[in-house]
């Protein structure tokens, strides 16, 4: 039995990571779900977020976190890397730009995707 | 800010790709990308009904969603909307939904290039979508806006 896969090996979208196209977080609040397009710097392994100092809301130490890193507007040209971790605070990393709080995103599950590879996989579900 | 500020309008009907962000039934958030329209001051966004942003919408319909112009590299806001959103199963639905995103994302100068260009990805991509429909029914999370910002270049990545 065959399946249509969009999924790809995370390493194999290591490049959204190095250039960053468009990052974001959610994370939960008092006040319901929250989106925030973030800066992301990748070093050393580490995924690391800065939130606005002013944000109005931001994740807690320990809190829960998806942290989506995507490009594409046309269909074939959709790709992400999708990465459900919790967080907890960081210095900034050298360079980055100012007037953010730091946190580090520790990854517990990671998925990754791209149409532009839409392939016949088998299915092993 | 209103949701139908003529600013907020003019950046969703340029932006491409709507990401929203919901919490499951126990709290746990989720964020995904999707494909979108704007409708009589609602949000439609496509996707079907056993996707985890649809049963995150289901079980809390409190949502935060983002947009940008993808397509202008000099427009760099991102606006946020707060809001309520439902899904919607409804054949009425589905079918003004298919229509305005064939316009929007298929029958343009961009859409029909990006097609031909993958042109051999056109049969996985049928079969994609004919398993997904498989396994639940098409359907479109609309939002209702409460609540609109706009963050500045400062707040991106």
């Amino acid at each position: 039995m065959k399946r249509v896969t969009r999924n790809i090996d995370p390493g194999c979208a290591r490049d959204l990571l190095e250039r960053v196209p468009r990052a974001c977080i959610a994370f939960a609040s008092d006040h319901g779900p929250q989106g925030q397009p973030i800066a992301l710097v990748w070093h050393d392994g580490r995924y690391l977020a800065g939130i606005p100092e002013d944000a109005d809301h931001r994740p807690g130490s320990g809190h829960e976190v998806v942290l989506l890193i995507d490009e594409g507007v046309h269909f074939f040209d959709l790709r992400a890397i999708y990465i459900r971790g919790q967080v907890k605070p960081a210095e900034a990393p050298g360079g980055a730009p100012v007037g953010r709080t730091w946190f580090e995103v520790v990854p517990l599950k990671t998925v990754a995707w791209d149409y532009g590879t839409l392939r016949e996989v088998r299915d092993e579900s | 800010m209103k949701a139908d500020d003529p600013a907020v309008l003019d950046v969703m009907r340029r932006s491409m790709v709507a990401r929203i962000a919901t919490l499951s039934r126990n709290g746990r958030p989720s964020i995904n990308p999707l494909y979108f329209v704007y409708l009589n001051g609602h949000i439609w966004l496509g996707t079907v009904d056993w996707t985890l942003a649809a049963r995150n919408v289901k079980a809390d319909p409190r949502v935060s969603v983002l947009f940008e112009v993808e397509q202008d590299p000099s427009d760099q806001r991102v606006l946020r909307i707060r809001g309520r959103a439902s899904v919607r199963t409804d054949q009425k639905a589905q079918h003004s939904y298919n229509l305005r995103t064939a316009r929007k994302y298929l029958l343009t100068p961009g859409g029909i290039r990006n097609a031909l260009t993958h042109i051999r990805q056109l049969p996985p991509m049928h079969n994609y979508h004919a398993q997904s429909a498989e396994k639940g029914q098409p359907c479109v999370i609309e939002v209702t806006p409460e609540q609109a910002e706009f963050l500045n270049y400062d707040q991106r990545g």
